[in-house]
C-alpha cells in the first residue's frame, strides 16, 4: 500500500465571526483520489478546512464536508470534534456542508475519510475547547489553567463558576488561535469509540429524509433520459413526435456525448410535468443510434480474451528475488486462473439531481459523492468558473461509487440549460443498470511453487481488467503498474515474485465500484492460498499463518501481525476448529485481506446441497486501528457481507453486440433477505490511527465462500459470480 | 366527475391521468417523498404504501385503482414516529443509507397487521419483495421480531 505518505500537519488557518458565533476551520491533507493515484494531485487540494458553529443560545453546528450515503461518515466524524470540544452531543446538529474547499477534500471514496479528517476534525475541536476557555477565564479574569471544559460548559475550577458555550460564543471567537493542542486520551473519550446513534435515523424511519432525488424547488419540471447503449456511439435519427403529443410533455432535448470523465455518455431525454409522464414519453422515442467502435462487445467472448492474455505471458510489472530459480527448485507447482465480470452498483436510490441554469447562476442539488466535481464539469460545460456554480449535497440513498461519477448532474444541466426550466432528472433503473460505469471485467493467472514443507518460495500472479484509469485515458490498453501495486504490495509478501499485466482494453466505462480492485485481488490470492494449503496438506490457518511468517519484509512486520490477529480471531470465533464436528454438507471456509489500509478476515460456514449453497454463519474481524464508532463499524462489515455476497453468487453485467442485457432487479439478482445469513462482527481494538471501513469488508467474503463450498462438497469456484444468471 | 382518493387521512382530488402509478402521484404532485422509486416494476419494495392496511407496491398501482380508497404512506402511519415498528428501527439502528426503509417498515407494518408473531421463516418469506443494497437484513429481521413482541405486551 502506498497510501500513508500524506502530510498529517494540519493546523488552523482562519477564524472568522459569524453572526454571533465562532468559526473553526483547519487545513487537511490531500484527497484520497490523489493518494491512490486515480488522479494526479493539484496545488488546491492541500488548502482546506471545517467548521464549528455556535450561537448565542449553546446551539451548535457541525458542518461534515465528506459526503453522506449510509455509510454514516456525518455522524462519525461530527462527533469527534464535539468530543474534543467538550460539546454536548444533544446540542450538537449536524448540517452537510455544500461544495466548498473550505471543507477540505469533499470527494467521498476510497475509504478515506477518517483516515484524513479525524485528526484535523478533532484539532478543529480541540481548538474551538481551547477558544472557549479563553474567552472564560477573559471573563472571569483568571488563568485557563483554572478552567476546565464539560458537556457544553466551561467551570472554573476554583469557585466552581460555570457560563455556556453558548454566552462564550462571541468573546472566543475574538481569542487568538492556538498554535497547538493537545488531544484527548482514549480513555478520556465520551464519543469517539462508542456506540453512539446516527444523527438522522428518526428522520428516516418517518419517510422525512431529503435525498437527492426528493427535493422540489419551485416551478420544477422533471425528465427521463434513454441514452446511447454503446460507449462511442451517437444519434443517428430521432422522431419525437409520438412523444411531444402526449400530454404533460414539454419538450424534447438531445445530450450529446461529453466527452469527459464524468461527462454524460449522450441521449435523449423529455421533459414534463411529472416524472411517470417523462418516463412514458421516453419510450415512445422513435430513436437509432450510430453505435460506433464498440458495438460487438461481447463479455462472454471478452472474458475468454482475458483468461488467454493472463494465460500467456504479459508485460513485466515488478519483479523480486529469482522466481524461475524457485520454479526449478519446488517440489509442487500450483497454477490457477480466476475471473470476475462486470458489477453495477445498483444503489437503490437512482442517479437524481435537480439542476437549474440561469444566466448568471447555476445551482444543483444532488445525490454525490463529488460535488467539486460536478462544479469542475458544469464549469467546463457552461464554461463559467466552477466555484460559481452552487452544489448543496444532498443524502445519497447509497451510492458505492457509483455517485462518485455524476454524468447525470451534467445531464440534468444541459436539460436545464436548453429548457430554461429548473430540471429534475432521475435516470429509470432500466438507465441506470445499462450505462453506467462499470466494475472491471477481469482476469487473474497464478503460478505458485512450495517446497517440501509446504513453504510458498515462488510466486508469478498475472491480472488482466479493463481499468480505472481508462475514464481518464482512454488510449491505455493493460492495467498500469499502479494499478498492479496491491498485488506486489500483498502481505504474503512471496520472496520470489514477478507480477504481469495482460492486455485489456475497455469497451465500457470503468469505474471504482465499493472495494475497487480488492474484490478480485481479494478473491484470487484468499482462493488460491486455500487451493495451496490443501496441496500441502495443510489446513488453511495454520497454512495462511506459516505465509505470514515467511514475510520477512521489514516494513510489513506489523501489519502481518494485525493480519494475523483478525484471522485468529475469525478461526476462534467460528467453529473452524471444530470443522471436523459439522454434519456432511457443511464447511467453513477462511481469508483474511487488507485493503485501504484497513484488516478484515472472515470465517464463513456453509451448507451446501447439491447445487444449493446456502451461508449459514458469517464471523467477520476487523481492525481499522482506533474505531469511531462501533455500530457504524458493525454495520458496514454487515453490509459488506450483503454486498459480498450479492457478487460472489450472482451480480453480473453481461453485454452483448455493445449494450448491457441487464435491465432491473428480475436479471440483476441482488441479495435478498431470505438468503441473509447470521453475521457476527468483532471489533480487533488497536491504538493505531483509523483506517476506513466502506470497503475492506466486502474482499474477503469471496474467498472465504469459495473456500467454504470447496471444504462441504470439494467443489471449487473461481469465477465471479459462482452462479450466475442466463440473460 | 371528479373522484379522489384518501391518502394518510386527508381526501384529495384524483387530478392526473389516472394511469399514472400512485407513486408518481404522490412524489410529484402532492411532493410526499417518504415514498421511494427504485425499480419501477414491482421488483425492489422502495415503494411500498399501505391500501386499506395491505402492502402494495405504489410504481406498478395505477391511481385508477384507487379510486375512494384508504392509502397510507410512512408520513402517514404514526403520529409521532412511534409506531412500534419505527420504534423498534431506532432501536436496532436499522437504516444505512435509509432509502429502502420506508418500504421496509411498511411492509412490515402489512406483516404484523396480519401475522402478529411471525416465525423467522415468515419474515423472510413476507420481505423478501424489499431489497436493501446496503444490507441491513439482519437488523431488519430482529427489529420485527422486536416490534412483534412490543406489539403484543401492548396488547
Ligand atoms: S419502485 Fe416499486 S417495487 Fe421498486
Ligand atoms: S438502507 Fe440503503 S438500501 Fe436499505
Amino acid at each position: 500500500m502506498n497510501t500513508n505518505k500524506i502530510s498529517r500537519r494540519n493546523f488552523l488557518k482562519n477564524t472568522s465571526i459569524a453572526a454571533g458565533g465562532l468559526f473553526v476551520s483547519v487545513v487537511i491533507p490531500a484527497s484520497p483520489l490523489v493518494e491512490k493515484g486515480i488522479i494526479e494531485a493539484k496545488a488546491s487540494d492541500t488548502s482546506l478546512n471545517a467548521f464549528i458553529h455556535i450561537a448565542d443560545n449553546g446551539d451548535t453546528t457541525i458542518y461534515c464536508g465528506r459526503c453522506e450515503m449510509g455509510q454514516g461518515i456525518s455522524t462519525a466524524l461530527p462527533a469527534a470534534v464535539a468530543d474534543e470540544m467538550e460539546a454536548d452531543w444533544q446540542r450538537v446538529k449536524v448540517k452537510q456542508g455544500d461544495a466548498d474547499e473550505k471543507y477540505g477534500p469533499q470527494g467521498t471514496g476510497g475509504s478515506a475519510s477518517i483516515r484524513i479528517m479525524y485528526q484535523p476534525m478533532r484539532e478543529a475541536g480541540a481548538k474551538a475547547k481551547a477558544m472557549l476557555i479563553a474567552a472564560a477565564a477573559k471573563v472571569w479574569k483568571t488563568s485557563p489553567e483554572n478552567c476546565i471544559a464539560q458537556s457544553h460548559f466551561v467551570i472554573n475550577q476554583l469557585n466552581q463558576q460555570k457560563l455556556g458555550y453558548g454566552e462564550l460564543a462571541s468573546i472566543a471567537a475574538n481569542m487568538p488561535i492556538p498554535e497547538q493542542v493537545t488531544l484527548k486520551n482514549k480513555s478520556e473519550f465520551n464519543y469517539i469509540g462508542k456506540n453512539l446513534p446516527r444523527h438522522d435515523q428518526s428522520e428516516v424511519v418517518v419517510g422525512k429524509r431529503i435525498y437527492g432525488v426528493d427535493v422540489k424547488i419551485p416551478n420544477l419540471k422533471y425528465a427521463a433520459i434513454i441514452h446511447c447503449p454503446v460507449l462511442g456511439g451517437k444519434l443517428k435519427s430521432l422522431d419525437k413526435s409520438e412523444a411531444l403529443k402526449r400530454k404533460g410533455v414539454l419538450a424534447v432535448v438531445e445530450i450529446p456525448r461529453f466527452d469527459v470523465p464524468f461527462g454524460s455518455i449522450g441521449g435523449v431525454a423529455v421533459v414534463a410535468t411529472n416524472t411517470w409522464i417523462a418516463q412514458q414519453a421516453a419510450k415512445q422515442l422513435k430513436i437509432a443510434w450510430d453505435l460506433g467502435k464498440n458495438a460487438n462487445y461481447d463479455t462472454q467472448e471478452y472474458k475468454k480474451q482475458l483468461v488467454n492474455n493472463v494465460e500467456h505471458a504479459g508485460v513485466v510489472t515488478a519483479e523480486r528475488g529469482n522466481i524461475k530459480q524457485a520454479f526449478n527448485e519446488a517440489k509442487h507447482i500450483v497454477k490457477a486462473t480466476y475471473t470476475g465480470g462486470h458489477l453495477s452498483h445498483a444503489p437503490i436510490e437512482p442517479n437524481a439531481s435537480v439542476v437549474w441554469v440561469q444566466p448568471h447562476r447555476c445551482e444543483v442539488w444532488a445525490s454525490t459523492q463529488s460535488p467539486v466535481d460536478i462544479q469542475n464539469v458544469l464549469g467546463q460545460y457552461l464554461k463559467r468558473d466552477p466555484k460559481e456554480i452552487i452544489v448543496h449535497v444532498a443524502m445519497a440513498g447509497g451510492a458505492f461509487g457509483r455517485k462518485y461519477k455524476c454524468d447525470y448532474v451534467h445531464e440534468a444541466a444541459v436539460i436545464s440549460e436548453k429548457t430554461g426550466f429548473p430540471i429534475q432528472l432521475i435516470w429509470s433503473r432500466e438507465e441506470d443498470m445499462r450505462t453506467g460505469y462499470y466494475h472491471s471485467i477481469n482476469a487473474q493467472h497464478i503460478e505458485a511453487s512450495m517446497d517440501e514443507q509446504g513453504n510458498v518460495t515462488g510466486w508469478l500472479h498475472r491480472a488482466a481488467f479493463p481499468s480505472i484509469s481508462t475514464l481518464f485515458n482512454p488510449s491505455l490498453v493493460r492495467p498500469t503498474a499502479r494499478n498492479l501495486d496491491d498485488i506486489n504490495n500483498h502481505l504474503f509478501g512471496i520472496e520470489n515474485f514477478r507480477c504481469e499485466s495482460g492486455e485489456a482494453k475497455a469497451h465500457t466505462r470503468i469505474g471504482w465500484y465499493r472495494a475497487v480492485y480488492a474484490i478480485f485481488y481479494g478473491f484470487a490470492f484468499g482462493t488460491f492460498a486455500d487451493e495451496l494449503a490443501h496441496k500441502a496438506n495443510k489446513d488453511t490457518f495454520t497454512f495462511l499463518n506459516q505465509i505470514f511468517d515467511n514475510n520477512h519484509n521489514l516494513q510489513q512486520q506489523s501489519d502481518v501481525q494485525r493480519a494475523k490477529k483478525v484471522l485468529a480471531t475469525v478461526a476462534e470465533s467460528s467453529a473452524w476448529f471444530d470443522r471436523d464436528k459439522l454434519p456432511q454438507g457443511q464447511g467453513i471456509g477462511l481469508a483474511v485481506h487488507y485493503s485501504f489500509q484497513s484488516f478484515v478476515a472472515m470465517a464463513v460456514h456453509v451448507e451446501v446441497k447439491g447445487d444449493d449453497i446456502r451461508v449459514l454463519n458469517v464471523d467477520c474481524a476487523i481492525d481499522c486501528g482506533q474505531v469511531l464508532n462501533t455500530d457504524g463499524a458493525t454495520a458496514q462489515m454487515e453490509g459488506a457481507v450483503v454486498m459480498g455476497m450479492s457478487l460472489a453468487l450472482s451480480t453480473e453485467i453481461t453485454f452483448r453486440e455493445g449494450a448491457v442485457v441487464n435491465s432491473n432487479f428480475h436479471n440483476y439478482p441482488v441479495l435478498r433477505i431470505n438468503a441473509m445469513p447470521n453475521v457476527n462482527v468483532h471489533i480487533v481494538h488497536s491504538d493505531f490511527s483509523p483506517t476506513g471501513l466502506g470497503e475492506p469488508g466486502v474482499a474477503p467474503f469471496a474467498p472465504a465462500l469459495s473456500n467454504a463450498v470447496y471444504a462441504a462438497s470439494k467443489k471449487r469456484y473461481r469465477d465471479l459470480p459462482f452462479k450466475p444468471l442466463a440473460v | 366527475m371528479s373522484q379522489s382518493i384518501v391518502i394518510n387521512g386527508k381526501t384529495y382530488p384524483i387530478d392526473v391521468d389516472e394511469d399514472m402509478p400512485l407513486l408518481w402521484f404522490l412524489r410529484d404532485h402532492l411532493a410526499l417523498t417518504g415514498t421511494k422509486y427504485g425499480c419501477g416494476s414491482g421488483l425492489c419494495g422502495a415503494c411500498t404504501v399501505h391500501v386499506n392496511g395491505q402492502a402494495v407496491r405504489s410504481c406498478v398501482t395505477p391511481i385508477k385503482t384507487l379510486r375512494n380508497q384508504k392509502i397510507t404512506t410512512i408520513e402517514g402511519l404514526s403520529n409521532n414516529g412511534d409506531h412500534p415498528l419505527q420504534k423498534a428501527w431506532l432501536e436496532n439502528k436499522v437504516p444505512q443509507c435509509g432509502y429502502c426503509q420506508a418500504g421496509q417498515i411498511m411492509n412490515a407494518a402489512s406483516l404484523l397487521a396480519e401475522n402478529p408473531m411471525p416465525s423467522d421463516d415468515e419474515i423472510e418469506t413476507a420481505m423478501q419483495g424489499n431489497i436493501c443494497r446496503c444490507g441491513t437484513y439482519q437488523r431488519i429481521k430482529k427489529a420485527i421480531s422486536d416490534a412483534a413482541i412490543t406489539l403484543k405486551k401492548e396488547a
